[in-house]
């Protein structure tokens, strides 16, 4: 097999430049248009479930964590407390921690200010653009905060649609938006599965993922589900 | 409801999902990861996706849906053919939507 069986992370390039950060707004342009429809249904769902239009639009800038932002709506609405939200939250977005760790080895050369300013935008669709990418070669840490930056922008943006307009919107899901998401999710899931590995990997990530939703919350199984299926990986293709 | 109970969650999710996010930056700065560790994490991408996959896909909105009634499923399988055949993000996404809408209709599961 041409390509090394482990692979250590082979750091991002020192490019500092706007043409960079450029890039990375041009490869994160997809989840910016992707997003806006799955943020105006936040921002409809939360002004429904009672939040004000400050709310709303502060909790996407500050949170910026769609699954986890939709279950906390989900929650406020069933009114659930406060703390069986941020605990329930936290598990689900366990997962930020393994992006963190797998995107840290590329930019290890980057000062740590700087690191920390690009763990703000880590989302499931920005990390798997950025891992792509890294992956590739030519990233650079310019380049992952350009990809965040303009997926935060389009969270901010579709948020700010459906709080405002909540009542124009209607029911979100009436324009298939309830897809969105899912499309999205899929297509990163083919970007991400780049050899055989990686297929086979993801063969058992689904079969343990449907076990594990038959038995756990939805916010441990997917941790779990990660967890389990990459040691798999790791162990078998050594 | 209590503008209190709104904003602890708000501000609470916040510093929590900064946390999660940050942690690993600012110990991996300090530690090497042992081989065995990173073998592991070059799997975690194609696994994270799956699991999001599946649980969109057959638990949408929070209920099973089964595979003949389930326009999620069979659009989510297009999706990544779209994007496998033409590595398009956004094509494949705009494609997976209207692959969504005409399985809704033809299955005739859920109001239009």
């Amino acid at each position: 097999m041409a390509r090394m069986l482990v692979s250590p992370a082979s750091p991002a390039t020192r490019d500092r430049s706007l043409a960079g950060f450029a890039r990375g707004v041009k490869l994160g342009t997809p989840v910016l248009l992707g997003y806006i429809p799955i943020a105006i249904a936040f921002g409809v769902l939360a002004r429904t479930a009672g939040l004000t239009v400050f709310q709303t639009v502060a909790c996407s800038m500050l949170v910026f964590a769609g699954s986890g932002q939709f279950i906390a709506i989900a929650m406020i609405g069933a009114g659930a407390s406060a703390p069986s939200i941020l605990v329930t939250t936290a598990v689900l977005n366990l997962r930020h921690i393994l992006f963190g760790a797998t995107l840290q080895p590329y930019l290890s050369h980057v000062p740590l200010r700087e690191q920390a300013l690009i763990a703000t935008g880590i989302t499931d669709e920005s990390f798997a653009v950025n891992v792509t990418d890294l992956r590739g070669g030519s990233a650079s840490a310019s380049s992952v905060a350009g990809v965040e930056f303009v997926s935060w922008s389009g969270w901010q943006i579709g948020t700010i649609i459906g709080a405002v307009a909540t009542g124009f919107v209607g029911d979100p899901s009436r324009w298939g938006l309830g897809f969105a998401m899912a499309a999205m999710f899929t297509a990163l899931l083919v970007a991400t599965a780049e050899d055989r590995r990686h297929v086979i990997v993801a063969v058992v990530a689904c079969c343990l993922a449907a076990a594990f939703m038959l038995v756990l919350p939805s916010q441990w199984s997917i941790v779990a589900t990660a967890v389990i299926a990459a040691g798999v990986g790791a162990a078998v293709f050594r | 409801m209590s503008p209190v109970y709104v904003w602890t969650i708000i501000l609470g999710m916040a510093v929590t999902n900064y946390v999660l996010r940050a942690a690993p930056f600012l110990v991996l700065s300090r530690v090497e990861l042992p081989t065995w560790a990173q073998r592991w994490l070059d799997f975690v991408p194609v696994s994270v996706m799956s699991a999001l996959v599946v649980s969109e896909v057959l638990r949408p909105g929070g209920a099973w849906l089964l595979p003949w009634e389930n326009p999620y499923l069979w659009a989510s399988m297009g999706t990544g053919l779209v994007y496998w055949r033409w590595r398009s993000l956004i094509g494949s996404t705009l494609a997976g939507i209207a692959m969504f809408i005409a399985l809704r209709c033809l299955l005739g599961v859920l109001p239009i």
